[in-house]
């Protein structure tokens, strides 16, 4: 499996950039994993998404579906896309250092 | 209803040609394709939103809702085992004067579209092969 480093570490990634271990995820680590995903600063509504998927996955093991993340984190679909170019599961699930979602293409 | 005839291009390329239309589908470079349109999963994206885009539309031109129009914005949750698409997102944006007491027909007429009625009522697929082609 391949290796880069995220935020001043060495971690292992997949073939499509996801890190392989959550625990190892920090802010450095998400603000470097967003510059692979176009995203080279991540604003207030960047961390909005990225800390309730955060939240969510901690406390349920997996990502919410789609609608729940735009009801709870109060963006539209076209707006969560605008942050994060790549879409809720391929960009920000990444830049949340979140496992590649299930059926993710 | 006309014939719609799809061709193989090499690779995952597939032309697609129908009352005189053609577009091109294939595979995204991550996926293994060149990228020279949209897959034929996503095509399937497309044929539920703009179904639903232009129903509404017509319904909000027929009212006369006429402040703004119609926007639909839709992603696809895919699911595993088998690999199949396992929700469609949608969101659709309407003119500002709809009044909030139409928005349960609104809604009607989006889940009514013939695309959305497709889907909740899945059709028979009739598959024959033919060997021989060149």
């Amino acid at each position: 499996m391949a290796q880069m480093e995220f935020g001043g570490k060495m971690m292992e990634i997949d073939e499509d950039g996801f890190i392989q271990d959550p625990e190892v995820w920090d802010q450095a680590v998400a603000a470097d994993l967003a510059k692979t995903e176009g995203v080279e600063e991540l604003s207030e509504d960047h961390w909005k998404v990225v800390n309730y998927l955060r939240g969510y996955y901690l406390e349920f093991n997996m990502a919410p579906m789609i609608r729940k993340l735009c009801k709870e984190s109060g963006f539209k679909l076209k707006e969560i896309y605008e942050l994060f170019p790549s879409g809720p599961a391929k960009g920000a699930c990444k830049v949340a250092g979140l496992p590649k979602p299930t059926g993710c293409v | 209803m006309d014939l719609i005839t799809i061709s193989g291009k090499g690779g995952k390329e597939c032309s697609v040609r129908l009352r005189g239309h053609e577009l091109t589908t294939d595979m995204s470079a991550e996926e293994g394709g060149n990228d020279g349109g949209p897959s034929p999963v996503e095509l399937l994206g497309c044929s539920l939103g703009a179904c639903i885009a232009m129903m509404v539309q017509s319904y909000c031109d027929r009212q006369g809702y006429t402040d703004g129009k119609v926007d639909v914005s839709l992603t696809l949750e895919l699911a595993d085992d088998p690999k199949r698409i396992g929700g469609f997102i949608v969101d659709v944006e309407l003119p500002a004067d709809v009044p909030e007491n139409r928005l349960a027909a609104v809604r009607k007429i989006a889940e009514h579209c013939p695309v959305h009625a497709t889907l909740n009522t899945p059709p028979s697929v009739d598959i024959d092969f033919t060997l021989g082609n060149t």
